[in-house]
């Protein structure tokens, strides 16, 4: 008896064991897909980014500039306007008071000029409250609220979130009139984690007493750093004397100095991010907070969230082979394949490639050929098909001649 | 029943050519070129611009049967993409021949009817039917009704001239074209089987061979058998059965192209879910007429089948004039009937009435854009009236003659 219950464990064990193997394959061809990245060793497939600035008025010009260049960014690093949503309250660049006007500089001599033509604002205005910024985090607009006003993301996405404006403590005011506290930004986060809508977001904030925006945070895979510690000022960087205003704010300048030295092909980290930044230079202490972050900070790359970069390999089909790209490639709609293709031929080996697109053109002459002589017996075969087909009748007519 | 015609105008051997020649400078006077897209004159199953543009898949090597333009019928196909030229000029030449093979015919018909070698109405019985503009505007068109009606003319005379096996071949061509020539069968049969001679006046029961019923059937269908082996020879595959055959009878009607038939209007605005019961409806309306016609006119088949040719051509899915043209073409052939039609200048003056109706509302409607379909299906309307007027008199003339003159005294009553 005891032999047979002990061979029935055994069975039973060894069962459930090969089961939990059989199905962990799976698990390892993504693990694998996305340990192929490098360095980065991130999990994600899309990037998206919230943008906003919450104060109005001329004089918090340079609280959009904030939002603008980082809107700048992250386009030129590749994530595209379905995926940003940028929430201006107020438009400095057609105010009645800028001397340059549809334009937003990040510097003074306005060598940078942040507006351009192609900005798409998402939130203008009075749109851009604490209701509707919760909202967009939490995915729970009205049906008529348009796509390009929802963040979409799902579970691969990693969502850069940056906030401008005036704060305080554990506060961040919006637009004169209300304010969102950590507690809700926290909770907006909990919300989005809970229902997958992200998978790692960066949070950066640059207002005063910045970091205790996210002292409350509690949902894993966030990173979130802030401008100044609590009971410091964030200052701004600089005025343009013929604007007459301050155009941007100091820790924001120093994030797009670093930033404008970067492409899609960068590896440089977060950690060379939060180090490049001089707390003599800005007057302040900036923190980061990475308790909830599992990557270590020197493996991460600062394109994973404000680039649109993700883990790509190009299967050849003919062959079968996966080639390892590690391309940069955009996560927008259209000519993603083609522009991940035409950046490939820049920096993928050589070698590799062209005699990839030997092989490539080979099959496509043969078939060509099988086709054109396809035609040829086709049409061949359907000369005989026809005559034969007014034999058959000719022949009809004939015997039913003779039967007369 | 010979008139007293006796012009050397109208004698056979001149009217035909005259006729045919007059048709050929007609077509190439450009007569063509401005009926060539007519919606009265080719349907979609007979258009000549169809047939070209299948003739140029078939001939790069794509399957004219796998789109849903090309509706005609592979042997079609096959004999234009290999005997005959598909060009314009030999298209008219081959219907005014079409045309005057079926003036022939009709001809020929007439003859054995009247049971001589030539009499004197040929001619008017060939310039009946070949200057009826019903008749000459299909050709002019370059549809291929013409051709249509030609093999149905075709079968007529070979059948009563008791020549049953190339009666029985023209009607089977005739039914790879259009299967509606199969309800053509039984007063065909009934035909071969008696004589054509006119017993309209003198009606009895009929008295055929009946063991020769079957035979004569399974020979038909064996015709039948063997086209339908070249059409698959030549299509290659039997795509073509749905597009040809299926157009008719499938359950949908596919191409609602306007015609002056009266299906195509009802189908444009018929909901789906009832789509299959009305085509089922339609179809078989169509069945109902065949048996009553040979039973009451089993003493003279000849005129059965010239009625079901009057009702098909108004009740058919895809008509055209030229079926209509064939039906008031064949009643030059029965003029014993003349004196009993009760309202011959109604009916003509209804059909006068349509054909001026007919292009008009049309060219309102789709070229001028300020009429809507319901004008045209008003005068497809009108044209059935005619239709149905022209029907209706023929029947009862023929009928009536058994009654004979009226006499004074007494009265024709019906019980």
């Amino acid at each position: 008896m005891l032999p047979l219950t002990l061979l029935h464990l055994f069975l039973g064990l060894s069962a459930s064991l090969l089961g939990a193997f059989a199905s962990d394959h799976q698990e390892e061809t993504v693990k694998g897909f996305f340990g192929r990245n490098g360095t980065s060793q991130s999990t994600h497939t899309n990037n998206w980014a919230v943008l906003v600035c919450t104060s109005r008025y001329w004089f918090n010009y340079r609280h959009m500039s904030n939002a603008l260049s980082m809107y700048r960014t992250v386009k030129r690093l590749g994530i595209p306007d379905s995926n940003i949503i940028l929430m201006l309250a107020d438009d400095a660049s057609c105010n009645a008071r800028n001397k340059f006007p549809g334009s937003v500089y990040a510097n003074p001599g306005r060598h940078l000029d942040l507006y351009g033509e192609n900005v798409e604002v998402d939130y203008r205005g009075y749109e851009v409250t604490v209701e509707n910024l919760i909202r967009v985090l939490t995915g729970r607009v009205e049906p008529s609220v348009p796509r390009s006003k929802r963040l979409l993301t799902d579970e691969h996405s990693n969502i850069f979130v940056y906030m401008a404006g005036h704060g305080g403590n554990e506060f961040l005011k919006f637009q004169d009139n209300e304010e969102i506290s950590a507690f809700d930004i926290a909770d907006a986060f909990e919300q989005m984690y809970q229902k997958k809508r992200y998978n790692e977001i960066f949070f950066m904030v640059d207002t005063c007493q910045a970091n205790s925006l996210y002292s409350k945070l509690y949902s894993p895979n966030i990173l979130a750093t802030g401008s100044s510690q609590v009971g410091e000022n964030s200052y701004s960087h600089s005025s343009d004397k013929d604007l007459g205003v301050a155009v941007i704010d100091a820790y924001t300048h120093y994030v797009l100095e670093l930033m404008e030295g970067i492409n899609k092909t960068s590896q440089s980290t977060m950690q060379d991010l939060f180090s490049s930044i001089d707390p003599n230079k800005i007057n302040s202490h900036p923190g980061v907070r990475s308790d909830l972050f599992r990557r270590p900070l020197d493996k991460t790359l600062i394109t994973d969230f404000f680039g649109g970069v993700s883990q790509i390999e190009v299967v050849d089909e003919e062959e079968g082979v996966e080639e390892e790209a590690g391309l940069a490639g955009g996560n927008g709609e259209d000519s993603v394949s083609s522009t991940a293709t035409a950046q490939a031929r820049s920096f993928v080996i050589p070698g590799r490639r062209a005699s990839r697109s030997k092989r490539h053109t080979e099959p496509i002459s043969s078939t060509s050929t099988t086709t054109e002589a396809n035609e040829i017996w086709g049409w061949v075969g359907s000369s005989t098909r026809t005559w034969g087909a007014v034999a058959l009748f000719g022949g009809l007519v004939g015997w039913v001649r003779m039967r007369s | 029943m010979s008139s007293s015609y006796s012009s050397p105008l109208l004698r056979l051997g001149v009217v035909l050519p005259a006729l045919t020649v007059l048709k050929l400078s007609a077509h190439l006077a450009g007569v063509s070129d401005v009926l060539l897209h007519d919606h009265q004159l080719s349907s979609p199953l007979t258009s000549f611009s169809q047939l070209q543009e299948g003739l140029y898949l078939f001939r790069h090597g794509i399957d004219p049967y796998n789109g849903g333009t090309f509706r005609h019928s592979p042997l079609l196909l096959a004999l234009f993409s290999s005997v005959l030229p598909s060009s314009k000029v030999f298209m008219a030449t081959l219907l005014a021949l079409c045309d005057a093979v079926a003036a022939w015919a009709l001809v020929r018909t007439w003859r054995a009817r009247q049971n001589v070698p030539s009499s004197a109405r040929d001619g008017l019985v060939a310039a009946a039917y070949l200057l009826n503009p019903y008749n000459f505007l299909p050709s002019l068109a370059l549809s291929t009704s013409p051709l249509e009606s030609a093999l149905l003319l075709l079968a007529v005379m070979f059948a009563s001239q008791k020549k049953a096996a190339p009666s029985l071949l023209s009607l089977a061509f005739l039914s790879h074209l259009t299967p509606n020539a199969i309800l053509f069968l039984p007063p065909l049969l009934l035909l071969l089987l008696t004589d054509p001679h006119s017993h309209l006046a003198s009606p009895q029961k009929i008295s055929f061979k009946r063991h020769k019923v079957l035979p004569l059937a399974v020979e038909f269908l064996l015709y039948v058998g063997v086209l339908t082996v070249a059409s698959t020879l030549v299509a290659g595959n039997l795509n073509w059965v749905a597009q040809t055959w299926g157009t008719w009878y499938a359950f949908t009607l596919p191409d609602l192209t306007p015609n002056v038939g009266m299906w195509w209007y009802f189908f444009t605005e018929m909901f789906d879910h009832f789509r299959p019961f009305f085509l089922m409806v339609f179809s078989v309306h169509l069945l109902i007429y065949v048996a009553p016609l040979c039973i009451k006119f089993q003493h003279d088949p000849l005129y059965a089948l010239f009625i079901l040719t009057g009702i098909l051509a108004t009740f058919k899915a895809y008509p055209t004039l030229a079926d209509m043209g064939l039906f008031l073409s064949m009643i030059s052939i029965f003029p014993e009937t003349f004196p009993y039609l009760r309202f011959p200048i109604v009916t003509s003056l209804l059909h006068l009435h349509s054909a001026l109706l007919l292009p008009l509302f049309h060219h309102l409607w789709l070229t001028q854009g300020t009429g809507n379909a319901n004008f045209y299906y008003a005068s497809t309307l009108v044209f059935a009236c005619s239709n149905g007027a022209a029907i209706l008199d023929c029947l009862f003339a023929g009928l009536r003659i058994a009654v004979g003159k009226e006499v004074d005294g007494y009265e024709v009553v019906q019980e």
